[in-house]
């Protein structure tokens, strides 16, 4: 799902770096946001509300409208489209409120 | 307490502007920008620009934006804080911010709103599935981070933004299944609907999306025929395949802010939904609190540079920075305004300028 | 309709195509711009002032025949991407017609794509024959297509796929192409002979096994002449590649 070739863009694309999403190891680039390391990796499907157990995915990429929370590193309801990716990230998926565990 | 002469809140186009020309009438000036980096919605976009060389026509927007940057980083007078989100604002004119995790104050002279617009959404059924993504979420993964959208797209919205997102999409190696709008007419530039149908994009008006389909993620999408009067015509839906459906229907000011302090609002359809009053310098109800660009009514980028250049130059007038030029550089700012106004498809924001105006 | 379909109509075209006399002349720009739109960069990118000055901002282009030379500065300036060069003494035959285009893969010159015309419908093969992309252009590149003379006010665009197989081989050693031979064939070299002579088309090692029936069938599809009516062509020695050396070195040099 990457662009490979564009017309008139050249990417600045950071080292690349291993994260995991529940559980599974993808790899993506240093710096970007986390859901776009997911996306290239064809993760869409973000989380699940916490009522009706809708799937969420990302709306505006900008951190405006929240709908992509997950839980990174053990921090709760992260905005990952605009959190930038960090080698050996711990992402997990959100389904519903985020917990804050005690240590 | 962080004191400046000058706050500009958002680096965008407008924000920029305001903030080279607030600084080189001699103000001391700080940028604030949620983002990591200036430039806005400016740096996804891969488009040559309207307008006039002063407004940098047939220049594309992510060059602007380095221009733009290059200006601001060698000027003296202006501070730029990025990750920094202004989260609040208040009766006596402190800002509050959000600046790398850490949370801060600052007290200006004057203040430039340049929050920009967030994306409007569309009521229909299924529309919160995973894949149905706003423009400039497809803007921003594609664009930005160079990551495709989906492989196969429906554009809701015949608007610039939606002809220009299709348009992007297609340079990306992505397909374009059609692009839809529920009205009657295309409302964008018709040379950038030209430039996608005769790569063989359908665009469909009178045309509206009923119902999303698919489970975890969108894998299609129900789409169904208007009349001239907006009704649905009965027995005119159609199925088009799309792993990702883009919304492209227009955006509403960024406005939260300048309601926090009380300024004086107008609902204004034309420009997006509620909007500061403003006169003609870029000025608020608020004497020392400035406006512009899509904040203060949704139009073009290269509005938006001009009306930045007027906010700037008057908050810093405001305060008594003035230089020899200052009168001789508004003039010609109010001219250039004027004229990206003045053709028939600027009736709108006319119009709509008009309700916005403070007595 | 444009407003409704993002396709110009044939008024509207009509109002913007030069008239025969100019386009008899040689290369001259076509702006498809229909809009009052707040935009320029036509009139300031042309150093011949050839598009009339824009009084009011949001005036539409329009070419003055007489200054204009076809140079086609203003195609990769104008942000609409609406101005095309088109140029109808490139042969008798054919006229070039010179677009915009920011699209990857670029095509080759030399190549055959197919010509498209304003709602992106196949409507003729298309010769590449430049591919403009300088920084001059600044990423918008400008392709050069040679279409029918009379579509050059239809042909707006191409497709990569080549779906009437131009770009086949069929002389694998000389490498010629079947749009070229189609090419040749159009401007009236129809025997096997004349083509080869003219492309080469068999004159390779193999020395035409491969290619001959091949550019046979294709000149009897186009002129409607049957292969048993058309002149074979002429067969010498040898019927396959040998070493001169070979020929020096001959036990039976008996002509004298």
């Amino acid at each position: 799902m990457r662009i490979e070739k564009h017309p008139i863009l050249t990417f600045e694309k950071g080292e690349t770096v291993t994260f995991t999403y529940n559980g599974t190891v993808y790899s993506g680039f240093k710096g970007e946001p986390i859901a776009s390391a997911l996306h290239a990796n064809g993760v869409r499907t973000l989380g699940h509300t916490h009522d009706k157990h809708r799937p969420r995915g990302l709306y505006c990429a900008i951190g405006n409208c929240s709908s992509c929370l997950a839980t990174v590193n053990g921090k709760p309801n992260v905005r990952i489209c605009v959190e930038p990716l960090t080698k050996g990230m711990v992402v997990t998926q959100q389904n519903g409120r985020g917990v804050l565990k005690n240590d | 307490m962080i004191k400046t002469d000058v706050a500009v809140i958002g680096g965008g186009p407008a924000g920029m502007c305001a903030a080279i020309e607030a600084a080189n009438a001699g103000a001391k000036v700080i940028v604030f920008e949620r983002n990591l980096s200036l430039g806005g919605q400016l740096v996804k976009q891969t488009h040559m620009f309207f307008g006039s060389q002063k407004q940098y026509a047939s220049k594309r927007g992510f060059d602007i934006s380095k221009i733009l940057r290059d200006q601001i980083s060698q000027n003296k007078n202006i501070t730029v804080m990025t990750n920094a989100t202004v989260i609040g604002m208040y009766e006596d004119g402190v800002l509050t911010i959000e600046h790398d995790n850490k949370y801060k104050k600052v007290l200006p002279r004057a203040t430039v709103v340049a929050t920009g617009a967030s994306e409007k959404f569309l009521p229909f059924n299924n529309n919160d599935l995973p894949g149905i993504y706003g423009a400039g979420a497809v803007q921003t993964l594609m664009n930005v981070y160079g990551v495709k959208p989906g492989d196969q797209v429906v554009m809701v919205g015949a608007g610039n933004i939606g002809l220009i997102v299709s348009y992007q999409l297609m340079q990306a190696g992505v397909k374009v299944n059609a692009v839809i709008d529920a009205a009657p007419r295309i409302g964008g530039y018709l040379v950038h609907a030209s430039k996608i149908r005769r790569m063989g994009v359908p665009i469909l008006t009178s045309t509206t999306v009923k119902t999303a389909h698919g489970t975890e993620c969108v894998e299609g999408v129900t789409l169904v025929k208007l009349d001239e009067n907006w009704k649905e015509i009965p027995d005119s839906e159609f199925y088009l395949p799309c792993d990702n459906l883009c919304i492209a229907v227009g955006l509403s000011p960024l406005t939260e802010l300048m309601w926090q302090i009380g300024i004086e609002m107008a609902y204004v359809p034309q420009l997006g939904g509620y909007v500061p009053k403003s006169n003609k310098n870029m000025q608020t109800s608020r004497p020392e609190v400035f406006v512009a660009g899509d904040a203060s009514g949704v139009e073009e980028a290269s509005s938006a540079m001009v009306e930045g250049r007027i906010a700037g130059l008057n908050a810093a007038k405001f305060l008594g920075f003035k230089t020899t030029d200052t009168d001789s550089k508004l003039a010609d700012y109010f001219e250039q305004a004027d004229s990206l106004r003045s053709g028939p498809v600027g009736e709108k924001i006319r119009a709509g300028l008009k309700l916005a105006e403070l007595d | 309709m444009l407003e409704k379909t993002g396709i110009a109509t044939v008024e509207q075209i009509e109002s913007v195509t030069p008239s025969a006399e100019r386009r008899g002349k040689g290369a001259i720009a076509v702006c498809e711009c229909f809009q009052n739109i707040p935009c320029n960069p036509c009139y300031t990118s042309c150093k011949f002032n050839a598009m009339k000055p824009l009084i009011d901002i949001n005036d539409r282009p329009e070419v003055n025949p007489d200054k204009c030379t076809g140079c086609g500065i203003c195609i990769s300036n104008c942000p609409g991407l609406a101005i095309f060069v088109i140029d109808e003494t490139y042969s008798e035959t054919e006229a070039l017609v010179k677009l915009p285009y920011e699209f990857l893969p670029l095509p080759e010159d030399g190549t055959f794509v197919t010509g498209t015309d304003r709602a992106g419908k196949a409507v003729c093969r298309a010769k590449v024959v430049k591919v403009l992309n300088t920084p001059a252009q600044d990423k918008t590149p400008v392709v050069w297509l040679a279409v029918p003379k009379e579509l050059s006010m239809t042909v707006r665009c191409f497709k990569i796929d080549d779906i009437y197989s131009d770009n086949t081989y069929l002389c694998r050693c000389e490498e010629v192409t079947l749009g070229e031979i189609r090419e040749l064939i159009r401007k009236g070299y129809t025997s096997v002979d004349e083509i080869k002579r003219i492309s080469r088309a068999g004159m390779g090692p193999c020395q035409g096994k491969t290619c001959r029936q091949l550019i046979m069938n294709e000149i009897s599809k186009m002129t409607g002449e049957k292969i048993q009516d058309m002149p074979v062509s002429t067969f010498r020695p040898p019927v396959k590649p040998i070493k001169l050396g070979m020929l020096a070195q001959s036990e039976d040099n008996d002509d004298e």
